[in-house]
């Protein structure tokens, strides 16, 4: 009895210290998903790099988005860095910086078919340093209005769509019909920020497309943007939303899109799977333009590989397969993709069953013009330069511009 | 009226009292299992300790967004050889601090001492390289082996001290006699007669290894390799966003057991921080 | 270490001869400790040597390069980082708001519960039940509790007409939720402490102080307030360096957060290291809070040996 006691202790113990030892040929390739369809589609993508590799496997290991950079960071800087991984676009010149990211370029160019020039430029730009290529963008993904197509119709409102169409929806529109559709219905708001985090975690994607589309941006050239007239502009229309016309779900409140309590958000095109078991009816349209015209933004995530791999030509070889066109255009189900071909193939205009046609169009449309979110090589201490200013700026008797500017101050240093 | 009447009505307002002060601390244990069963919506709907649609989904889906169970497991079994190793090795330190006689005894407790003063904060980063160096990165060693030699494994070691101290000094002599060695007189007659301590480091132990936070946190990054408090911390779905209903779920699935059998063991529980505080 | 179980006079024969009985006993004595000593020297003085070192680098935690800078990263904290002199005050607030609270809370409730009465195993068992409880479900569960114009307090409270706080948004509010929350979560151990030197307390005394007729507020004050002065003393010394190494429940519950309002000392050093790859800066901070929690310890104890003469 007390034998089989230890020996279960022991054994117990056995099975838990295991450590997730790699054999020679296992590339181990870290991303945020845990959804069973982009793991699949991942996992027939890795198995038909055995054409040319039949010895290789890929593993792929979920790490929860929250943390992800953080963690990916414990891992490497642990001694103990996957092979390969995805990383967010404000990642990556923290990391590209710290010199933890492999030139890709030689390896991807080289491979057959690859076709290098067929990435958009405008996408690889935060990825590329002259001639040295730090990531393939698998995911480009614009900044869209989701709304709630019922709750436009009962209140008798064009929805944004069709506001697109005849070329009226702009900043001033999106205000009126946020404040109608709140009015029209109580209890409930017009316009959710991203998520519903746009006062924390979401900071940036809040206020970067009204701040865009003024005309304005988070900082360019070492230059804080935040105090410039066109973001005080933006952010002091959205501030007015929150507060004064109580359209927009407040700080703390919980008014989410996707159970019919706001009638629009902000969100990308990887939501949309969100969509069916909503229950309502739904569309997807381009941003309000505003001053400074259209200006979409843009959600960027890239395949990387770590340099201190131990098999880390391989990995390139891999990312070379995976970006290919054909495996591009099979992962546009899910992630707009940043290659011109695919993109303006008729077979990406259809590869979504819960989009029509005509709204994947100006999905395309914001690919090609569209700007990706601001980043840094300090954007961990910028964000948590900015948070404590930021909660400061969400309160109901907050002076915006003053608000901006201590922004300003906080993160100058760091820019 | 009389001293009686007096009497009673003193002790019913005492008791109303402690009833009101109990609130904040039994309410958040029937809100989170109410919870658990709600869906988001009715999270942030109307608070009702009775979920109007009890959605044991949640409890299912807790285990299909992460592998629960295993991180369940490796909660329950780094607790267990963590306490395994403490009581060995504090009670073995323990004994000879108490029961013998070496030169830099003294030295070597004011050492052991400062170290209970000390927060684990402090010597985190240096671990961290440590363990790096090691190799152990992404494995369960730190979370045992860090437990058992910090200020936790200190402050059991005193316990343990503290009570070979009171042994009657006769019953080891008797083992002498028999021929037992250091060895043997620790085993078969200090650790017999030392239950009550060894039962007060083993609760102290597994509980302080259960709710580990800041180690799991830096060392562990494979969602197979998380613990429980990492795991609830870190509900969150493809896009990081919270899972508020599943995140309840699972605090509850956490949660109860332990609940469970403190309520079955309570006093024991608590006599046991009751003695591990005493030492001081 | 006044006694021993060693009487010289029963060596046996068995003892080895080249050994001396009293080197043996030493050397058995070493190694029965040995485990626990080098594990000691292994994970916690080597680092806290090492800490030393560290923090009179630049070393950054994804590039691991290190260089010496001397002083620099306490010339920083200490005059250059507008941060941390406001992460030093918080960390006051929340020692100060938090230790008298809980003490006083503790020694409350010990004084009512330590005597047996109708319901008195249900009420320790109640107010010790978040001990037990991870700090993280803990601070997850009040998170929830704590949220604006949703959260249960709230709502309790606008039933007897108080409109409450959007607690986790207000720094001055946030604040006071976590130092309230960690009060309850840990005031049930400081309670069963207070009870055992409570329960030490022979009866005698306050019998012969109340035939003399004292009253209830005298004896406490006279008799039972003194005689728990020990008590207090380490109670007191484990409340404030415990309230210096909460980590977890921040973490969960705050993030630091609103307006860097609950950054306190242990967060900011994981933020400085692990968030921001600053390892230099994180270990010079590490120093000062050991050096923090050291001078504390100190004064309290020689403060109260002083009260005590």
């Amino acid at each position: 009895m007390k034998a089989a006691r230890t020996y279960l202790t022991a054994s117990a113990l056995a099975i838990g210290l295991m450590s997730t030892s790699a054999l020679a040929e296992e590339l181990r390739f870290t991303v945020w998903s845990g959804n069973e369809a982009h793991l699949k589609m991942l996992n027939g993508i890795a198995e038909s790099f055995k054409a040319t590799h039949p010895d290789v496997t890929v593993k792929f290991e979920t790490i929860p988005a929250a943390d992800y950079t953080q963690k990916l960071t414990f891992q490497i800087a642990g001694g103990n860095p996957p092979d390969l991984g995805w990383m967010m676009e404000d990642a990556a010149p923290t990391f590209e910086k710290a010199g933890v990211l492999m030139d890709i370029g030689p390896s991807v160019k080289a491979a057959e078919g690859y076709d290098f020039g067929d990435l958009s430029q405008a996408a690889m730009g935060l990825w590329q340093d002259g001639e040295k290529v730090y990531g393939i963008p698998f995911s480009t993904s614009p900044f869209m209005i989701y709304y709630n197509k019922a709750m436009f119709d009962e209140a008798g409102l064009d929805d944004p769509l069709a506001l697109a169409a005849k070329g009226e929806w702009n900043m001033d529109k999106f205000q009126e019909v946020a404040n109608k559709l709140t009015e029209a219905n109580p209890g409930k708001w017009g316009f959710e920020f991203k998520d519903g985090e746009g006062y924390a975690s979401r900071v940036m994607h809040a206020l970067m497309p009204p701040i865009r589309a003024y005309g304005g941006d988070a900082w360019a050239n070492g230059e804080c943007g935040f105090d410039k007239p066109e973001a005080v502009a933006a952010v002091t229309q959205l501030h007015d939303m929150v507060f004064k016309d109580k359209s927009i779900v407040p700080p703390g409140e919980q008014g989410d899109y996707f159970s019919g309590n706001s009638a629009m958000t902000i969100n990308q095109i990887s939501r949309a799977s969100k969509m069916p078991e909503a229950g309502f009816e739904w569309g997807i349209a381009p941003l309000p333009a505003g001053p400074g015209g259209e200006s979409p933004v843009i959600g960027q995530a890239a395949i990387v590989v770590f340099d201190q791999g131990k098999q880390k030509d391989l990995a390139a070889e891999f990312v070379a397969h995976m970006t290919n066109k054909e495996n591009v255009a099979t992962m546009a189900q899910f992630f707009p993709p940043a290659r011109k071909s695919v993109l303006e193939s008729d077979a990406f205009i259809n590869s979504n069953k819960l989009i029509p046609a005509d709204q994947m169009k100006n999905l395309g449309a914001a690919i090609a013009a569209g700007k990706v979110l601001p980043s840094h090589e300090k954007s961990p201490q910028i964000l948590a330069a900015m948070a404590p200013r930021i909660d400061g700026l969400w309160k109901a008797d907050a002076n915006v511009e003053e608000s901006l500017k201590a922004v300003c101050a906080a993160i100058q240093p760091l820019l | 009226m009389t001293q009686r009447q007096i009497r009673i009505i003193y002790r019913t307002c005492w008791t109303l009292a402690l009833l009101i002060v109990a609130i904040p601390f039994v309410f958040p244990f029937l809100w989170m299992v109410s919870a658990g069963f709600k869906s988001v919506t009715e999270i942030f709907g109307a608070p009702s300790l009775i979920p109007r649609v009890w959605r044991f989904q949640n409890f299912v889906e807790v285990f299909t967004y992460q592998p629960f169970a295993r991180q369940y497991f490796n909660s329950i079994y780094i607790a267990l050889a963590v306490t395994a190793a403490t009581l060995v090795i504090s009670s073995l330190a323990g004994y000879a601090l108490a029961r013998m006689r070496f030169a830099g005894a003294g030295l070597l407790m004011l050492f052991l001492v400062s170290a209970l003063m000390v927060p684990e904060e402090v010597t985190i980063i240096p671990n961290f390289f440590l363990i790096k160096w090691m190799g152990l990165m992404d494995t369960h060693w730190p979370l045992i082996l860090l437990p058992t030699f910090g200020p936790h494994g200190v402050m059991a070691t005193f316990l343990m001290r503290q009570y070979f101290l009171a042994l009657p000094k006769e019953l080891e002599e008797a083992g002498r006699m028999d021929g037992l060695s250091r060895l043997g007189i620790w085993w078969r007659i200090a650790l017999p007669m030392s239950r009550p301590a060894l039962a007060a480091v083993a609760i102290i132990t597994f509980l302080f290894s259960w709710n580990l936070f800041l180690e799991p946190l830096i060392f562990l990054s494979s969602l197979e390799m998380f613990t429980l408090p990492l795991a609830l911390s870190n509900f969150t779905d493809t896009y990081g966003l919270p899972l508020w209903n599943l995140q309840l779920a699972a605090t509850t699935l956490a949660v109860v057991p332990i609940l469970i059998v403190y309520l079955i063991a309570q006093r024991q529980i608590i006599e046991s921080f009751a003695l591990s505080g005493v030492k001081g | 270490m006044t006694e021993t179980a060693l009487q010289q006079t029963t060596a046996r024969p068995k003892d080895a001869p080249w050994l001396s009985l009293k080197y043996r006993e030493m050397l058995e004595a070493w190694l029965f400790i040995s485990p626990t000593l080098i594990g000691f020297l292994i994970f916690f003085l080597g680092p806290l040597v090492a800490v030393v070192y560290y923090s009179m680098t630049e070393w950054n935690l994804l590039t691991q390069q290190a260089t010496f800078v001397g002083l620099d990263n306490f010339h920083d904290a200490l005059f250059v980082n507008p941060d941390f002199w406001h992460v030093v005050r918080n960390s006051v607030i929340f020692a100060l708001g938090l230790v008298p609270l809980n003490m006083a809370l503790a020694l409350t409730l010990a004084l009512a519960l330590s005597r047996p009465f109708f319901g008195v195993v249900f009420f320790r068992t109640v107010f010790f039940a978040p001990v037990i409880t991870s700090a993280i479900a803990w601070a997850i569960v009040w998170k929830f509790l704590l949220q604006g114009e949703a959260g249960a307090v709230n709502q309790m409270l606008a039933w007897i007409g108080i409109d409450g706080p959007n607690w986790l948004r207000e720094p001055n509010w946030a604040m006071a939720a976590v130092i309230v929350t960690r009060v309850i979560k840990m005031v049930g151990l400081n309670m069963i402490l207070y009870i055992a030197a409570l329960q030490a307390i022979p009866r005698d005394y306050e019998e012969a102080a109340r035939l003399e007729g004292a009253s209830r507020w005298q004896i406490f004050r006279m008799i039972i307030w003194p005689l728990l002065a020990p008590t207090t003393l380490v109670i007191m010394v484990i409340t404030t360096i415990g309230s210096f190494k909460v980590f977890d429940h921040i973490y969960q519950m705050t993030g630091g957060g609103p307006e860097n309002g609950t950054l306190v000392l242990a967060y900011y050093i994981y933020q400085q290291g692990f968030e921001f790859f600053d390892v230099g800066y994180a270990s010079a901070l590490a120093m000062i809070m050991f050096i923090i929690v050291m001078v504390l310890t100190v004064v309290q104890v020689t403060v109260r040996r002083r009260g005590m003469q």
